[in-house]
């Protein structure tokens, strides 16, 4: 046996170890970097309980979340649809409601959420088509945020600025909507509906 | 286990296979090729609070000019044009031309965005900085005015009541010219016939209020007045798949509102006033008319100035005659006249012509002579007064003081009557009698293309040594200035606009900068008012304005706080002012024989030279008839005939009348009927028609009148009235700049031939004589 035989013959299993410890070391920090490297947390401007809202309005969703008569989606409330309950002095005692009747509503200053659900502008996306239409509930895509006692953490996209919702939380990128609202997603939806998912569907 | 060089390359193998298990890289390509769609240059809308900013759409000419939308603003970028609900006309509804107002305001190559001076070298136009354009212009005024040669300077205008039009009016009065011409209408005509006949300007039809109408030949669904107004009307006759109302069209052509009338009177070409006049001795002879005010009307009965009104319609217009003129059946006319005057809210309307023409002065008095039959003066879904809207003056009367003659003949024997129009302008200047032009405005509008003879006036402003041209678009009329000076479109300047044609209530559009699209942009009074300033002296105390806005603050004075009337962007009365007219016509009547047009005759030759100076209006009845409702044929049938075919009209609401420039959207949606192949004006003819010239579906011919020609396919439709041909207005722009409009099809103004309507002088280009032949 020469010594280059023996060298082989004593190392072979012990090295193979380094190779394991190398990949489970990076695979690790990059399940536990990616979010942490690519994911900023952005506050809302103040807290808000939909909870609270829905217990006040007879028509869920809607109630706020309306359609003009066009069919085309109100999407976020503007501070004067929130006047139509709100007066110009605060109806509770939540610091929360304070700041948004004095820095908002008496100032008729549009208030600047950050929104889960934004889509990119190159989407177009009918909530009349899906929600009216196809009679779609707004749980399937938007989960239980109408049900939630308060807004959970926003978390920003560095490099698209877009919300963490729309890849979803989980870094791998599975699961269905509500935990994820990506292109693959709506299309899976429109081919199990037999709708149609051609580009120009919603890339208009 | 030694830490060597193999170990350290396993761990690092191992590392990088690690890394790549992980989303780490397909995450990161995602996201960075979301990124690249996200860079500064590409064309996404700014993130932004949506808000809605009220305005008025005054698209001159076009018809949609009172519709009201909501500009949607987001971030510095109008994104989308939508109705005003709260508007009480036209309650949320839109036209194309609004729905697709923001294309043309965002076109690049088709908007001036600067100042631009030809360079005489190159042909080019060349950038410039206000400053320097308005030396230029001032310069080149005061030069003129300097060597007695202000009366040389002419101005061209859109609209002659609206605050540009004011402004430009003061303007040129001040500097000592008195040729300023603005677009005609049917509402110049409506305010004759109402002068005539009742004392009144301002009538309106209450359709709204009415469920009985009849147009004769206006296009009531194709843009007549407001058309979402209109429409909106028209929906309330058939609300819920029933019918309320009843329309009743009187026109050669089955156009979109003859086809969705209750009944289609297919007449034959110019005689709907005839036809208006046989319904009103049909109401006379059935004993169906009012007794109270136009039984006891001047004129109504024989009298000292000679037949009545009565006897008039018993001798040339019985059901028979006015059959045998217009082709309606005896019968037809019977029961239409009975049904109207059965219906307790009934209306006749008469309106603008197909191309956007100012319709025939006889005829409008004609049809308002029916509705005083009828008993409708004043009445809910009748004829109404409007009443005056309160505008301020901007200051003193300004009118042109000097002794040189109008180039447009305005105020002499000839032309006594009438408003001052692009055509006769050009035709004046051109013939050079008694003087040319040196200098020409061109404000606001396009008259090279969008004035009727477009030809006249092309040769004109090609013939005036310095063209100045405020304008938004690089067209027809500002690619032959010497400067052109940018103003902005109705969503990016203040200005305004006035109650739409025949509409029941008064109505105050005000539009304002919405948002600055380009810098350079100013409002169109803005840029009056620097010229004004500029030259100093007189024209600037008549325009001691500081801006476009400070004026229009100075003419609502009585409309309440600007910014106030501005966030909401209209006056709008509640309801129609029902009640009986006051009749302010001399004889305190109303008036059949119209002593208003006897007396202004008379000022002008005498009670003897009456008739001469109605002949030279084109009048050809004689005695009292002449100054009454009577049935002219029109100039241009008598020259048809012979194998030549009369040449008409067709509007719709995509394809814009007048100044404002077609959209692309408007194009689009332009069907294979009026544009074929994308490119070709489509012409419709009957088939017999067609079958006598040897002419057959889809063949190439040549329209061809004394005014000019264009190249047409032929579309046989039976709809179309035989010895007819009828060609879409709009189309046809051949400036270069844009790239949606440029050689689409014909100009309709390029071929149809201008005469002087009888009595009124005003031009009116509904029907021309024309040859048709393959080509």
């Amino acid at each position: 046996m020469t010594t280059h035989e023996q060298g082989q013959a004593k190392r072979s299993g012990a090295d193979w170890l380094l190779f394991v410890v190398g990949f489970v070391l990076f695979s690790a920090l990059g399940f536990w970097g990616t979010p942490a490297l690519l994911y900023a947390e952005k506050p809302q401007p103040f807290q808000f309980s939909h909870k609270v809202h829905m217990e006040q309005v007879s028509e869920g969703c809607k109630s706020c979340h309306s359609f003009r008569e066009d069919g085309s989606f109100t999407g976020i409330p503007s501070t004067d649809k929130c006047k139509e309950c709100h007066s110009d002095s605060p109806q509770g005692n939540t610091p929360q409601e304070k700041t948004f009747v004095e820095e908002y509503l008496n100032k008729g200053k549009p208030v600047d959420w950050q929104v889960y659900s934004k889509q990119p502008a190159c989407v177009f996306f009918s909530h009349a088509a899906h929600a009216e239409n196809a009679g779609l509930e707004c749980k399937k895509c938007h989960g239980d945020h109408g049900d939630s006692e308060k807004l959970r953490t926003y978390q920003q996209n560095r490099l698209t600025g877009y919300s963490r919702d729309i890849w979803g939380w989980s870094i791998l990128g599975m699961g269905d909507p509500p935990k994820r609202m990506k292109m693959d997603n709506c299309a899976d939806c429109h081919r199990a509906n037999g709708v149609r998912d051609a580009c120009f569907v919603c890339h208009k | 286990m030694n830490w060597d060089r193999r170990a350290f390359v396993k761990f690092a193998v191992g590392a990088v296979v690690g890394l790549h298990a992980s989303p780490l890289v397909p995450k990161l390509m995602d996201d960075s090729a979301i990124w690249t769609q996200n860079w500064n240059w590409v064309p996404n809308p700014e993130d932004g609070a949506l808000a809605f900013a009220n305005t008025v759409n005054p698209a001159t000419g076009t018809g949609v000019k009172v519709c009201v939308i909501a500009g949607r603003l987001k971030g510095e970028r109008l994104i989308r044009v939508e109705g005003n609900p709260e508007h009480p006309t036209s309650k949320g509804g839109v036209v194309p031309a609004d729905a697709s107002a923001l294309q043309n305001l965002y076109y690049d190559d088709f908007r001036v965005k600067t100042p631009l001076i030809l360079d005489q070298r190159t042909g080019m136009h060349v950038e410039a900085s206000w400053e320097q354009a308005l030396d230029l212009v001032a310069g080149k005024l005061a030069e003129l005015h300097k060597a007695g040669q202000a009366h040389t300077v002419a101005a061209l205008g859109t609209e002659a009541k609206t605050l540009d039009g004011e402004l430009l009016s003061r303007f040129m009065a001040a500097y000592g010219s008195p040729n300023t011409s603005f677009n005609v209408s049917a509402a110049d005509t409506l305010a004759m016939a109402g002068w005539a006949m009742t004392g009144d300007e301002n009538l309106g039809f209450d359709l709204l209020g009415a469920n009985y109408v009849i147009s004769f030949g206006t296009p009531l669904l194709e843009g007549f007045g407001s058309p979402v107004a209109v429409r909106k009307a028209f929906a309330a006759w058939r609300k819920d798949f029933k019918r309320t109302g009843t329309l009743v069209q009187v026109e050669p052509r089955a156009s979109v509102t003859a086809s969705q009338a209750d009944q289609w009177l297919a007449c034959k070409p110019g005689t709907e006033g005839a036809v208006a006049l046989g319904l009103c001795q049909v109401l006379i002879q059935e004993g169906l008319y009012d007794r109270s005010i136009a039984g006891a009307a001047l004129g109504f009965e024989d009298g000292d100035k000679g037949m009545g009104f009565k006897t008039l319609l018993a001798k040339n217009y019985s059901p028979g005659q006015v059959a045998q003129i217009s082709g309606v059946p005896v019968e037809t006319l019977i029961t239409v006249a009975k049904a109207f005057a059965k219906e307790p809210k009934a209306v006749a309307v008469c309106g603008p012509g197909n191309g956007g023409e100012p319709g025939r002065l006889l005829d409008f008095m004609a049809v308002l002579a029916l509705n005083a039959l009828k008993g409708n003066l004043g009445k809910p879904g009748g004829l109404v007064a409007r009443q005056p809207l309160g505008l301020k003056p901007l200051g003193e009367a300004t009118a042109y003081r000097g002794d040189k003659p109008r180039l447009d003949g305005l105020g002499t024997a000839k032309r006594p009557l009438g408003a001052s129009d692009h055509l006769s302008l050009a035709k004046g200047a051109l013939a050079g009698a008694p003087y040319k032009v040196n200098l020409a405005l061109v404000a606001g509008g396009n008259p090279a293309y969008a004035s009727p003879q477009a030809g006249v006036v092309r040769d004109f402003l090609k013939s005036v040594p310095f063209v100045v041209a405020i304008t938004p678009y690089l067209d027809e009329s500002s690619s032959m200035a010497q400067v052109v000076l940018p103003c902005g479109t109705f969503l990016e300047s203040w200005g305004d606009s006035l109650t739409p044609y025949g509409g029941a209530v008064s109505e105050y559009g005000l539009h304002k900068p919405l948002i600055k699209a380009y810098d350079m942009v100013k409002s169109q009074g803005d840029v009056i008012l620097a010229l004004a300033a500029k030259l100093g002296g007189a024209v600037a105390q008549a325009l001691p304005f500081a801006g476009a806005e400070a004026a229009l603050k100075a003419r609502t004075a009585g409309l309440g706080e600007l910014a106030k009337l501005a966030k909401k962007s209209y006056v709008v009365q509640e309801k129609p002012a029902y009640g009986n007219l006051s009749f302010k016509t001399p004889s305190g009547k109303l008036e059949f024989f119209s002593m208003n047009l006897h007396n202004l005759a008379v000022k002008l030759t005498g009670e003897g030279g009456m008739g001469k100076v109605l002949k030279a209006m084109g009048v050809t009845a004689e005695g009292s008839a002449a100054l009454m409702p009577h049935y002219e044929p029109p100039a241009a049938l008598a020259r048809a005939g012979h194998g030549r075919l009369v040449l008409a009209a067709v509007s719709s609401l995509r394809t814009p009348r007048g100044d404002q420039p077609i959209t692309p959207y408007m194009i689009k949606v332009l069907d294979g009927d009026t544009l074929a192949n994308n490119d070709q004006l489509v012409v419709e003819m009957n088939p017999q028609t067609a079958h006598d010239l040897h002419l057959y579906e889809g063949d190439l011919v040549k329209v061809t009148s004394t005014a000019g020609s264009t190249e047409a396919r032929v579309h046989l439709f039976a709809g179309a009235a035989p010895g007819m041909v009828f060609m879409p207005v709009g189309l046809g722009h051949y400036a270069s700049q844009n790239a949606y409009t440029y050689r689409r099809g014909g100009n309709y103004n390029q071929v149809a031939e201008a005469t002087a309507d009888p009595l009124s002088g005003l031009p009116t280009w509904g029907l021309t004589p024309v040859a048709v032949s393959k080509a």
